[in-house]
């Protein structure tokens, strides 16, 4: 039976079968894009590049106002309902993946390298199966640990009355925000990255190593300039679909960021980590169910295209990257 | 056993049959068979490859440049020791080729020489290495590693251009990073002295891993040559090369060999006898026999060594 199946499967049927699957997925996901952009058109074409600004819309208000009374504008809204200008949300959205990113590229290094090359046998097989638990533990539990245990402790222990006080009249600091929105983040994305990166710098050849050792580098050096150079390859497609990850985590951030369409001044020091904020994918799950408000709807689609096209322009970056370093032999 | 065994005596009972049985091992017996593909059957006829490896008998005149003494090292918890209490010069301007059958200690003898044996968990070592008169315990290890100089048995260059291999000991070991333009007169004089200059020069930012083999060996060897060793060691260059490139690395050393000292490991008992002034022989980890490679092979003194010689040279 087995034998009759295999006999029949020529070359060229198999590439058939193998491809169509994967023409399959890049239609789909080219239908996605274009039903999004065709969804998120009417929201682009009322505010014009001021969609991406910051500050009150021509209707006035913040984003969060902005977004309510889009609701108000029903299913044949007029064009001043669709007055949105959204940087608070893209800026929020950008800065907790850009920080969590950074922070998890160097803690996982760092932590892989520990892994492989430091930690003696027994902790390490402890180590390697928690790390990879930790990768598939459901964002909604950082989220829940977030609210119990880290935004009371940042409430109580770290923001001063004065500091509370110094911008009470624009911003209310309760707990919830950037600091505890990127440390769950880089929790939740960074065990994924450790995997990643402990694999590839376990497939690093000896021989590399030993190879910078003889020429008399000190241990450290010749894991940083020959090990970990040599899997930035690896290390970019760790941070890209840690990237993808975070982008698109909705339920945590939503929990612990204050869901509030502001976005963190860094001139304000070190109350920046305090303040609250809201990335695009929050924002969308916030709103899903007033979506028979056309304005809203829109909006909302525009979000998700700008997320669609960031993770897009991610794998495309990535792919390059990639390709340019392997060109020089890493891996 | 493809070989034919010519043995001139019998060694005595058991004990013969034992050391028969243990070399030469079956892996390099690979190696031992396909250079005769390269060079005439008949060993006593043989022309050398090379007029210019073509040598007399040298005398190492040179001062002593690395004493190796009473040295011995030990594996975790095996009863015996991998090298056992040996002890042996290296002088400058001479070739001194470790031979022994496989796992009787050549390498880790040559691991502890820039103690690279220290990477290995477990492993102890006894004795003293003296590197121009100084305990190399002494020493910085980095700086011993570029006094003392190693390339390896399978060719390991970095994933990187041809130049930034060369130019990788020079840039880890400056404070400011040296312009490409600064390191490029000693990464030139170091491809030249491996011989690889004339076939890479016109495009060094080719990635050193689409080299063949043997040019991978040579840059391994124009990598260690950039530090400026005094010390060259080298693990069993040859071994997994094809014949062609072997006879190049060969040249190379003979070449090599007027500016420092190379102590080399080799299977191939042919090789030894083409590149080396001086020859140790190991057994199981003993030094047997030390002593001018031609003497060595031609009047052997020890019993084992006349047996393992023989092995090869009928
Ligand atoms: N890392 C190690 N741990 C334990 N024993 C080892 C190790 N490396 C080598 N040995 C043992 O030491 C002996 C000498 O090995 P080696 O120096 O590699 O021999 P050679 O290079 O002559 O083939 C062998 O018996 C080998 O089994
Ligand atoms: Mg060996």
């Amino acid at each position: 039976m087995l034998a009759r199946l295999r006999g029949p499967l020529t070359d060229r049927r198999a590439g058939l079968l193998l491809g169509a699957p994967a023409v399959a997925v890049v239609l789909i996901v080219l239908a996605m894009l274009v039903f999004v952009a065709i969804q998120a058109w009417p929201t682009f074409q009322h505010n014009g590049l001021g969609w991406l600004g910051d500050g009150p819309a021509p209707t006035g208000g913040t984003v969060d106002q902005q977004l309510g009374s889009m609701v108000e504008g029903g299913e044949a809204p007029p064009p001043s309902a669709y007055a949105i200008k959204a940087w608070p949300l893209i800026f929020g959205t950008a800065l907790t993946t850009v920080l969590s990113i950074a922070i998890g590229i160097v803690v996982s290094v760092l932590a892989a390298i520990f892994i492989v090359d430091l930690a003696p046998r027994r902790v390490r097989n402890v180590v390697v199966p928690v790390v990879r638990l930790l990768a598939a533990v459901p964002s909604v539990i950082y989220g829940l640990i977030g609210i119990l245990v880290l935004v009371p402790f940042v409430n109580d222990n770290l923001i001063s009355e004065g500091q509370r006080q110094s911008v009470q009249n624009v911003i209310p600091l309760t707990g919830p925000g950037l600091l505890v929105s990127v440390v769950l983040l880089t929790l939740m994305v960074t065990p994924i990255m450790i995997a990643l990166i402990t694999d590839a710098l376990e497939s690093v050849p000896r021989g590399w190593r030993e190879g910078a050792l003889a020429l008399g580098v000190t241990q450290w050096r010749a894991t940083m300039s020959v090990a970990v150079k040599a899997i930035r390859p690896a290390i970019v497609a760790a941070a890209v679909l840690a990237s993808a990850r975070a982008l698109g985590e909705a339920i945590m951030l939503s929990m612990v960021s204050g869901s509030n369409g502001y976005a963190p001044r860094i001139q304000d020091g070190l109350i920046f980590l305090f303040e609250p904020l809201r990335p695009l994918a929050a924002t969308i799950a916030e709103n899903t169910e007033s979506i028979n408000s056309a304005a809203l709807k829109s909006t909302l689609y525009a979000f998700a295209f700008l997320l669609l096209v960031s993770c897009f322009v991610l794998s495309l970056g990535s792919y390059f990257i990639k390709r340019s370093l392997r060109a020089q032999g890493a891996r | 056993m493809s070989r034919p065994a010519t043995e001139s005596h019998d060694p005595a009972g058991s004990d013969g049959d034992g050391t028969r049985g243990a070399y030469p091992p079956p892996v390099r017996r690979i190696a031992l068979d396909r250079a005769p593909t390269v060079v005439a059957d008949d060993p006593a006829e043989r022309p050398l490859v090379s007029p210019s490896i073509e040598r007399a008998l040298r005398p190492a005149t040179g001062r002593e440049r690395l004493r190796i003494d009473e040295l011995s090292i030990f594996y975790g918890d095996a009863p015996k020791p991998a090298v056992n209490a040996v002890t042996l010069p290296v002088h400058e301007g001479e070739v001194l080729a470790l031979i022994g059958p496989s796992g009787c200690g050549k390498t880790t003898l040559l691991r502890s020489l820039n103690r690279l044996i220290e990477l290995t968990p477990g492993a102890r070592r006894q004795g003293r290495i003296v590197l121009d008169g100084e305990d190399i315990d002494g020493l910085e290890m980095t700086r011993l590693r570029r006094r003392v100089s190693m390339v390896f048995q399978q060719p390991n260059p970095f994933p990187m251009s041809i130049f930034d291999n060369v130019a990788y000991a020079l840039r880890e070991q400056s404070r400011k990073r040296p312009s490409k333009r600064d390191l490029l007169p000693r990464v030139e004089h170091a491809l030249r002295r491996a011989g690889l200059w004339d076939e890479v020069s016109h495009d060094l930012s080719r990635p050193a891993l689409r080299l063949s083999g043997g040019q991978q060996q040579r840059l391994c060897i124009a990598r260690a040559l950039a530090v400026e060793p005094e010390v060259l060691l080298m693990d069993e260059p040859c071994s997994a090369l094809d014949p062609i490139s072997t006879t190049v690395i060969e040249q190379l050393i003979h070449e090599l060999r007027s500016e420092l000292a190379i102590v080399i490991v080799t299977h191939n008992l042919q090789q030894a006898r083409r590149v080396a002034d001086n020859v140790a022989f190991m057994y199981l980890g003993d030094l047997i026999e030390y002593g001018p490679t031609e003497e060595l092979f031609e009047r052997p003194r020890a019993e084992r060594t006349r047996e393992y010689v023989g092995g090869t040279f009928g």
